[in-house]
């Protein structure tokens, strides 16, 4: 398989300024400025083959968007170097934006006062598509979807999930080689969830594109990604295959219990893990080695039911590996 | 239209507390002609609304869906102002027509149409400036009051206000040299005569100048913004 992207210590810092209150210190601003410099993306070298399927995780602000911005040619880095499709994607030439597709969830890309059929024809013709393929490509796309019926419905007029996937057909109208999506289900319902991540999951099988995706989700990256990219504060702190995450982090053990009464005081199980006297349902996350003694600390607790044990899912584990991870790369700490 | 019957009210009664027939050397008929076609000209020859929903676009982030599309910001916003100024001048153009035609005031109709075409014309460089403001708001925010004053200088600058043949030199020459007054001026004296042909034709030359000097300082801050901007919003 061929490389697609290659980014070589790719970065983006964004600078603002602190603008303190009043109207003096707002004029003060105009030749007095402090300025502050954040980094959205560390130095990033990543290679990415033609067909993979790339879950982006981290949490909000940690560098996903950036990255994909970057990638897809919305802004420019403050440093490094990137290929995309052999193209450098921030001069956005033409043949390059026709290869590639960026959908963000929370932002609306086609027009807003359009029916999306309408919407669907002027991008066929910023595409250069032919108009019957095009109008093909909509009403097979539309079918896998289910949403036949809102085509030529206003824009503004249609739900949140009706809309994903009018921006969805949009984005695929010109067959991307190349497409970004950037919390393609965020806010939508679980029907509406489920139906996208289906759709996405037989259009990635059929046609084989190379996907990035974000999203809040994991069921999505579980489902869909083939390879997991997990990001915090603007560094790479893991590129493997989901499977392969799951297997290399600590197995951990999810204990819910309830009591009929609450605690008389606050009850520590073990280092950083204490019952709250104030609480009576309880849902504490430990290590497989400590499973034992945790479990023969709280079955001892009087007036103990409903406990339950399982295994922690992929949500799980990622908030806490990304929660760990957050914790060394903070000021202060070593990575 | 407000503006355009004061006008007209202010040049019916200089011309009738006046002891001459004529200011400038033209007659109370060419300044009512003058300021009927002026009041037409200068809603065509400005740009407002696009002009917003350009700096709309930078600082909400919606330009995000343009810029990710192998289109130009600059070309989708200028089609849009050609269409929407092609279908409103066809309408209000008969408003002009008719009254001069009615109040039988001294206008050249056969020299609408390359009097029109300079406008048309002169729209590009009014889409230039557009784009040099809306570039502004990459890096400042509330870049509306940029196109307030702006158009408030292009008023002025225009002869959308006073003929500007009656501006004393050497300003006079000085105006009629930038290509601002080939929005209102040029076209409007040509028709009514103020103005002979040669003199009209160089407007067709400043005006390429002046989209020349303004689509350079334009893209040239185009380039400037996008190597700033953050991809607000998303």
């Amino acid at each position: 398989m061929s490389l697609v992207i290659e980014t070589k210590d790719l970065s983006r810092v964004f600078v603002s300024y602190e603008k303190p209150e009043g109207l003096l210190e707002s004029l003060r601003g105009f030749w007095d400025r402090k300025h502050i410099e954040k980094t959205a993306l560390a130095p990033t070298t990543l290679q990415i083959e033609s067909g993979q399927i790339i879950g982006l995780v981290g949490a909000n602000g940690a560098g996903k968007t950036t990255l994909l911005k970057l990638l897809s040619g919305l802004i420019h880095p403050s440093s490094g170097t990137a290929s995309v499709l052999g193209f450098q994607p921030w001069e956005r030439k033409s043949a390059f934006l026709k290869r590639i597709s960026i959908l963000l969830g929370q932002k609306n890309q086609l027009w807003w006062d359009l029916a999306p059929n309408d919407s669907f024809a002027l991008l066929a013709e910023i595409y250069d598509l032919d108009r019957k393929t095009a109008l093909m490509r909509v009403q097979e796309l539309a079918e896998l979807l289910e949403c036949k019926h809102v085509l030529q419905t206003q824009l503004r007029r249609l739900s949140l999930g009706e809309r994903m996937k009018m921006e969805i057909i949009g984005s695929l109208l010109h067959s991307p080689e190349i497409l970004f999506l950037d919390e393609p289900t965020i806010g939508l319902d679980i029907v509406a969830q489920t139906s996208i991540r289906k759709f996405l999951g037989e259009y990635v099988r059929e046609k084989g594109p190379t996907v990035i995706l974000t999203s809040h989700y994991m069921d999505d990256i579980a489902k869909l990604a083939d390879r997991l990219l997990l990001i915090s504060k603007g560094q790479f702190v893991y590129d493997g295959t989901v499977q392969g995450f799951v297997a290399k982090t600590e197995s951990l053990q999810k204990i819910t219990f309830s009591l009929i009464e609450p605690l008389p005081e606050n009850l520590q199980l073990m280092d950083g893990l204490e019952l709250s006297a104030t609480q009576q349902e309880f849902s504490v996350e430990v290590s497989s080695k400590d499973l034992a003694p945790i479990l023969g600390k709280i079955t001892r607790l009087p007036g103990i039911h409903n406990l339950k044990f399982e295994e922690a899912d992929f949500e799980d584990i990622i908030h806490r590996f990304l929660e760990k991870e957050s914790r060394v790369l903070s000021p202060g700490g070593h990575h | 239209m407000c503006t355009a019957l004061i006008e007209l009210t202010l040049w019916i009664a200089i011309f009738a507390s006046s002891t001459s027939t004529s200011i400038g050397g033209f007659t109370r008929e060419y300044y009512l002609a003058y300021v009927l076609w002026v009041a037409f000209i200068g809603r065509i020859s400005s740009s407002w609304m696009y002009e917003f929903r350009m700096i709309e676009e930078v600082e909400s982030g919606s330009i995000n869906g343009l810029l990710v599309r192998p289109m130009s910001f600059f070309e989708y916003y200028l089609s849009q102002l050609m269409g929407y100024k092609f279908v409103t001048s066809i309408f209000s153009l008969m408003i002009p027509l008719a009254v001069i035609y009615w109040m039988d005031l001294p206008t050249d109709f056969s020299k609408v149409p390359i009097a029109l075409a300079l406008v048309v014309y002169y729209l590009i460089m009014v889409h230039c400036l557009s784009f040099i403001v809306s570039t502004f708001a990459f890096s400042l925010t509330r870049v509306h009051s940029f196109t307030v004053a702006k158009n408030l200088a292009l008023w002025l600058l225009s002869g959308e206000l006073i003929p500007l043949d009656l501006i004393p030199e050497p300003f006079k020459s000085v105006l009629l040299k930038l290509p601002f007054c080939n929005a209102v001026y040029m076209p409007v004296a040509y028709m009514t005569g103020r103005i002979p042909r040669d003199v009209f034709m160089q407007g067709f030359l400043s005006t390429t100048l002046g989209i020349l000097f303004f689509g350079a300082i334009g893209w040239w801050l185009w380039r400037r913004g996008l190597t700033k901007y953050v991809g607000t919003g998303a």
